[in-house]
C-alpha cells in the first residue's frame, strides 16, 4: 500500500482512502499506510493534533528513496480513522501505536512524532522502548508548562467558539514562518481546506482534551534507553526550547538539534531537511555511529549539510548570546 | 458518486433537487430536536442549566426557519417515505440507558443532539466554487458552525459528573446514535448521488 499522495490532490486522496488498510483497536478502525521493502528498517511517523497522514507524503518519498519502510496513520479521532464520540484516552493512542508497530515484524523500528504525536511517541518509548531502535520527538513536550497549558486551553476555546477553521487560523501564523506564509496569503483557504474537511470539531476537541489533563512524564524520561534525536525549531514559541531541554537533560542517549529559522510546524515547512535528518539519524544508529552525549547541535539550512555544535560557552536556552555561568 | 454537492449552476448554486432533499433531512433532524427541547423546557426556568435548554430550543428553531426560507424547494415524491423513516429514527430508544430512569430522557435527548450536531457536516458538502452569496450555501455553513457551538452543551452534560458512573453505557449509546444518524445522512446523500467519503 502506497504512502499518501501530495496534499494538493485531496479528491484523489479520498478515493485512495477507500482502498486503504485499517487496523482494529477494539471496535474502532485506524487507517494506516505502509510502504517500502519488508526487510528494510521502518520509520513510523505520528501526526500532530490537526494533521492527517497525507501530510507526510514528502517524507514517504524521501525515506523510501533512502531504503526505509514508512508507516503513517491517522490517530484515533483524526482523518479517516474512527472518531470516538465522547472520550479519547492517551493510552488508546499508545495502544494503537503498539499494535501498528507489532505488524512490522522484528526489524529495526524508528519512531518519530510531532507535537502531540511526539508526546505519544515519548510515551510509547517509555512503555515499549525495547522495540525501538531510535526515537525522534519533534516540537515536543513532556509536561505542560503554564504557558503551554494556557495556550492549549485558549486553542481549545478557539475551536469551540470558532470551529476547526478558526483553530487553523490561530495555528498557521503561530507555527509557520512569514517566508512560508507570504506566497500563500491569498490561498490560505485552500491550504486549510483538507484539514478542515477531514477533521471534525468534536473529534479534535476530544483529542485536545485527552492531553490537557495529562500527567507529566518528565520523571519517566530517564527510562528511555534508545538513541534519541530531539528536534526543535529555532523560533518555536508554542513548545519553546525549555520544553525540549527537559527531554535532552532526562533522556540519557539524546541530542537536541535546533532547526534554524523554523517554527513549531517545521515538518511542513522544512520537509526535505527534516526527512534528511531523520534518515541520517537512523543510518547513524544502524551503523553504530550515533553518539547522543546530550549534545546541543544546530541543523544545517539545507538537506545534506553538516550539523554543527552549539557555540561553546553560550546558553542555548536564550535568544540572545548569553554566556553560560562558569561551573 | 461525487464527494460534493453539484454540479453547481453558473451562479454557484446547488441544484434545487439536492437543496430540497438536504434541507428536508436537516429540517427533520433539527426540527425533532427543537420539539424535544420544547418539551423539556419548563414554563419557568428554575435552574441555571435550563437556560441552555432555552438556547438550544430557539437555535434549533432558527435552523428550521432558516432552511425553510433559504432553500429552493422542488417537488420530490420520495420525500414522504424518507421523512417517515427519519422521524422514526429520532424517537428515543425504548430502554433506559443508565439504569437511572430519571436520567434516561435527558441522556436520550443529549445523545441525539450530540449525534446531529457532531456527525452531520452540511458545509463539508459544498465545493469550493459554491457561491458565498447564495442563501442555501450560507445556511449550510451557518448550520455547521452553530452545530459546533450547540454541541458544547451536550459534551458538558454527557461528560459531566452526573453521568460518570454510567460512562461506558453513555458512550455506547452515543456511538450507536452517531452510527444511526450517519447512516441516515449517508443514505439520503447517496439518493442524490453524493458520497462524502469520495
Amino acid at each position: 500500500m502506497e504512502c499518501g499522495a501530495s496534499d494538493e490532490g485531496s479528491r484523489s486522496q479520498k478515493l485512495l482512502a477507500n482502498a486503504m488498510p485499517f487496523l482494529s483497536h477494539g471496535s474502532y478502525r485506524i487507517r494506516y499506510e505502509l510502504d517500502g521493502p519488508a526487510d528494510a528498517p521502518a520509520y513510523v511517523l505520528v501526526n500532530g493534533l490537526t494533521q492527517y497522514a497525507e501530510l507526510w507524503a514528502a517524507y514517504c518519498d524521501a525515506l523510501l528513496a533512502r531504503r526505509f519502510r514508512v508507516v503513517t496513520f491517522d490517530l484515533l479521532g483524526q482523518g479517516v480513522s474512527d472518531k470516538p464520540a465522547l472520550f479519547i484516552n492517551q493510552d488508546d493512542h499508545v495502544a494503537v501505536l503498539h499494535r501498528l508497530i507489532g505488524t512490522l515484524g522484528d526489524g529495526p523500528v524508528f519512531l518519530s512524532g510531532i507535537s502531540f504525536g511526539g508526546l505519544i511517541a515519548l510515551r510509547y518509548a517509555i512503555e515499549h522502548g525495547k522495540r525501538l531502535s531510535g526515537l525522534v520527538p519533534m516540537s515536543c513536550f513532556a509536561e505542560l508548562s503554564p504557558q503551554l497549558l494556557l495556550i492549549g486551553n485558549a486553542l481549545r476555546t478557539g475551536l469551540i467558539l470558532g470551529g476547526t477553521s478558526y483553530l487553523q487560523d490561530l495555528l498557521l501564523p503561530m507555527n509557520l514562518s512569514d517566508r512560508w506564509l507570504k506566497p500563500l496569503l491569498d490561498k490560505l483557504d485552500g491550504v486549510k481546506r483538507q484539514g478542515w474537511l477531514v477533521n471534525d470539531v468534536y473529534a479534535l476537541q476530544n483529542l485536545m482534551e485527552s492531553f490537557l489533563d495529562f500527567h507529566p512524564i518528565t520523571s519517566q524520561l530517564s527510562s528511555i534507553a534508545v538513541p534519541t534525536m530531539i528536534l526543535n525549531g529555532e523560533f518555536d514559541f508554542l513548545t519553546p526550547r525549555c520544553l525540549h531541554e527537559t527531554l535532552r537533560v532526562e533522556i540519557p542517549d539524546s541530542a537536541l538539534v535546533i532547526i534554524p529559522e523554523a517554527y513549531h510546524a517545521f515538518t511542513l515547512e522544512k520537509g526535505a531537511l527534516t526527512a534528511d535528518l531523520l534518515a541520517r539519524f537512523a543510518e547513524d544508529v544502524l551503523a553504530g555511529r550515533w553518539q547522543g552525549n546530550k549534545a546541543v547541535l544546530i541543523a544545517p539550512g539545507e538537506p545534506g549539510g553538516e550539523l554543527s555544535p552549539f557555540p561553546a560557552g553560550y546558553d542555548h536556552l536564550r535568544a540572545i548570546p548569553v554566556q553560560r555561568p562558569s561551573p | 458518486m461525487s464527494g460534493f454537492l453539484g454540479p453547481l449552476d453558473a451562479d454557484g448554486r446547488v441544484p434545487p433537487q439536492q437543496q430540497t432533499r438536504v434541507a428536508a433531512f436537516l429540517i427533520s433532524a433539527h426540527g425533532a430536536l427543537a420539539r424535544q427541547f420544547a418539551l423539556a423546557l419548563p414554563l419557568r426556568i428554575e435552574t441555571a442549566w435550563q437556560t441552555e435548554l432555552n438556547a438550544q430550543f430557539y437555535r434549533e428553531s432558527e435552523i428550521v426557519s432558516l432552511l425553510q426560507r433559504a432553500t429552493i424547494w422542488v417537488p420530490d415524491i420520495a420525500l414522504g417515505y424518507m421523512a417517515a423513516s427519519w422521524e422514526a429514527a429520532w424517537l428515543p430508544p425504548p430502554t433506559g440507558l443508565t439504569g437511572d430512569r430519571s436520567l434516561a430522557p435527558s441522556v436520550n435527548l443529549a445523545t441525539l443532539a450530540h449525534a446531529v450536531h457532531a456527525a452531520i457536516r452540511p458545509a463539508a458538502l459544498l465545493p469550493t466554487e459554491a457561491s458565498p452569496a447564495d442563501p442555501f450555501v450560507l445556511a449550510l455553513r451557518r448550520i455547521e458552525f452553530e452545530s459546533g457551538r450547540l454541541l458544547q452543551a451536550q459534551i458538558l452534560f454527557l461528560k459531566g459528573p452526573e453521568l460518570l458512573p454510567f460512562r461506558d453505557a453513555v458512550s455506547a449509546a452515543l456511538e450507536q446514535r452517531h452510527n444511526e444518524v450517519r447512516r441516515l445522512w449517508r443514505e439520503m446523500l447517496a439518493s442524490i448521488g453524493i458520497d462524502p467519503r469520495e
